[in-house]
């Protein structure tokens, strides 16, 4: 540093800073190589079909977020239906409350990251956990802002084949910086909210879907699980961290949820809110959602 | 080759040129996380995470500007992300630890320039995100005021006040919960 010291604490610091013990720094690179594939080139353009592939590995995603599943208190959940969504679960594995670090499952995280980079069909957990010290979770949860389907919100609107409800609350929330419209057996919309202040952080996203898929096989573990109301409707509140799993037969996909999830179904659409807000702000969220008055280019 | 150069060969998906950034920069990444969370293990994740995001987000980086402090403020703010996830069993096992051990008890069997390192460290995690980030990045990282304001995206200017205002902030702290530090500097 070329400042000098203006005060004893400072020198301290930086006394400390020099005198720290840190762990020794474990060869990341090497790991990160590993992660990105044995020679990480630059991301390749998706072919036709893994786009498809991709995109049904967002719908099973998107899936995901219409579960509900009553407070812990059965240990075999059979069957469960948000919206029009028919979801069936395996039996839920022991939930933890804490330290994260005593949950098995949260430690068996097939990374994110992989599955964003590689969207590799039938990926479990156990093929990509190699550790054998259970340790937490640890693995940010995957962005959503490298979804296929791309568009702006007007596009969104004059494709969609629902109405496109948006957030009035908060006032300073604005549109959507990022748009997503799927189709696949139904449309599938996310919409994205950035940190103003930070740019790779997600504010909140709001998933909206109509559609007739069936997904099983699910497993999953969620610190909390609460039933709550949106607009006097069935809603249901999770809070993560917790691991999903989802397949629809050829593709199984691991993914850590670390975010409030708040799922509601009304019109025959159902809504997903992610976001890291306690559930009374994301209901209010929930229930200020209304039609965009003009298309916005 | 210099850093630009590497970053633009990596962007045209040269591996070998990734590699060597990765390697000049894990020692910080690591370094950081580890201060910020406080667990190696969680650290190491965050560290790699970093380096995974930092390379999707490649093409999108201006080769210009310094890799250190996009690399760090990454890193952090996935720290926090991981702390908020966490941030309520964190908050709990550091008052338990707070108030079962204290400072003095750790002195024994250590050299007196690192358990203070330690404790100061201990202190300073008491402060919020935002003040230990910037802490960190000048005394810890020893990063200049331009990078660390580049890492936190703010004004180099916004650096200083943040920085004063964290010191006072911390100095509440030591008076408060390290009075031995205290005594430790005025001897």
């Amino acid at each position: 540093m070329t400042e000098q010291p203006i005060n004893d604490l400072e020198r301290g610091l930086i006394a400390a800073g020099r005198a720290f013990s840190y762990p020794a720094t474990p060869d990341i690179a090497r790991a990160v190589t590993r992660r990105l594939g044995a020679h990480p080139a630059r991301r390749p353009t998706r072919s036709p079909a893994r786009r498809l592939a991709w995109a049904l590995v967002v719908v099973i995603v998107l899936l995901a977020g219409l579960l509900a599943v009553p407070p812990v208190r059965a240990q075999i959940l059979e069957f469960l239906q948000i919206g029009v969504i028919h979801i069936f679960l395996t039996q839920p594995t022991p939930t933890a409350t804490i330290p994260p670090a005593s949950t098995p499952e949260s430690v068996v995280i097939a990374s994110p990251a992989i599955s964003k980079i590689s969207p590799t069909p039938v990926r479990t957990a156990t093929e990509t956990t190699p550790s054998a010290t259970p340790r937490p979770s640890p693995t940010p949860i995957a962005s959503l802002l490298d979804l296929t389907g791309e568009t702006t919100l007007a596009k969104a609107l004059d494709s969609a084949s629902f109405p496109i409800l948006l957030p009035a609350y908060p006032p300073d929330l604005g549109l959507p910086e990022q748009v997503f419209l799927q189709d696949m057996q139904g449309q599938a919309l996310v919409l994205v909210w950035l940190d103003p202040a930070d740019p790779l952080r997600i504010r909140l996203s709001l998933h909206q879907y109509v559609g007739k898929d069936n997904l099983t096989g699910l497993k999953y573990s969620p610190p909390v699980v609460q039933e709550t109301s949106v607009n006097g409707r069935p809603a249901v509140w999770t809070e993560g961290p917790y691991l999903l799993k989802l397949t629809n037969g050829d593709y199984e996909l691991v993914r850590l949820i670390e975010g409030h999830v708040l799922i509601w179904a009304q019109d025959d659409i159902t809504y997903r809110l992610e976001s890291d807000l306690p559930l009374a702000e994301a209901v209010r969220i929930a229930e200020s959602l209304q039609p965009l008055p003009t298309p916005t280019p | 080759m210099n850093e630009t150069e590497l970053i633009d060969r990596a962007r045209q998906g040269d591996g070998a040129a990734w590699e060597i950034l990765m390697r000049a920069h894990q020692e910080a990444a690591y370094r950081l996380a580890y201060l910020l969370l406080g667990d190696a293990a969680q650290a190491e994740d965050v560290a790699q995470e970093a380096f995974v995001r930092a390379y999707q987000a490649l093409q999108r980086f201006d080769p210009a500007r310094p890799f250190r402090p996009w690399l760090l403020s990454i890193a952090a703010n996935l720290a926090r992300n991981q702390l908020r996830a966490f941030g309520r069993y964190l908050a709990a096992i550091r008052r338990l630890v707070q108030a079962e051990s204290s400072p003095v008890e750790s002195v024994e069997g250590r050299a007196a320039q690192s358990w203070e390192a330690q404790t100061l460290w201990q202190a300073v995690r008491q402060l919020d995100f935002a003040d230990q980030q910037v802490i960190y990045y000048r005394y810890f990282l020893d990063l200049p005021v331009e990078e660390t304001a580049q890492a936190l995206n703010v004004a180099e200017g916004t650096v200083k006040s943040r920085l004063h205002r964290a010191m006072n902030r911390l100095r509440t702290v030591i008076e408060q919960h390290y009075p031995s530090l205290q005594e430790g500097r005025e001897a």
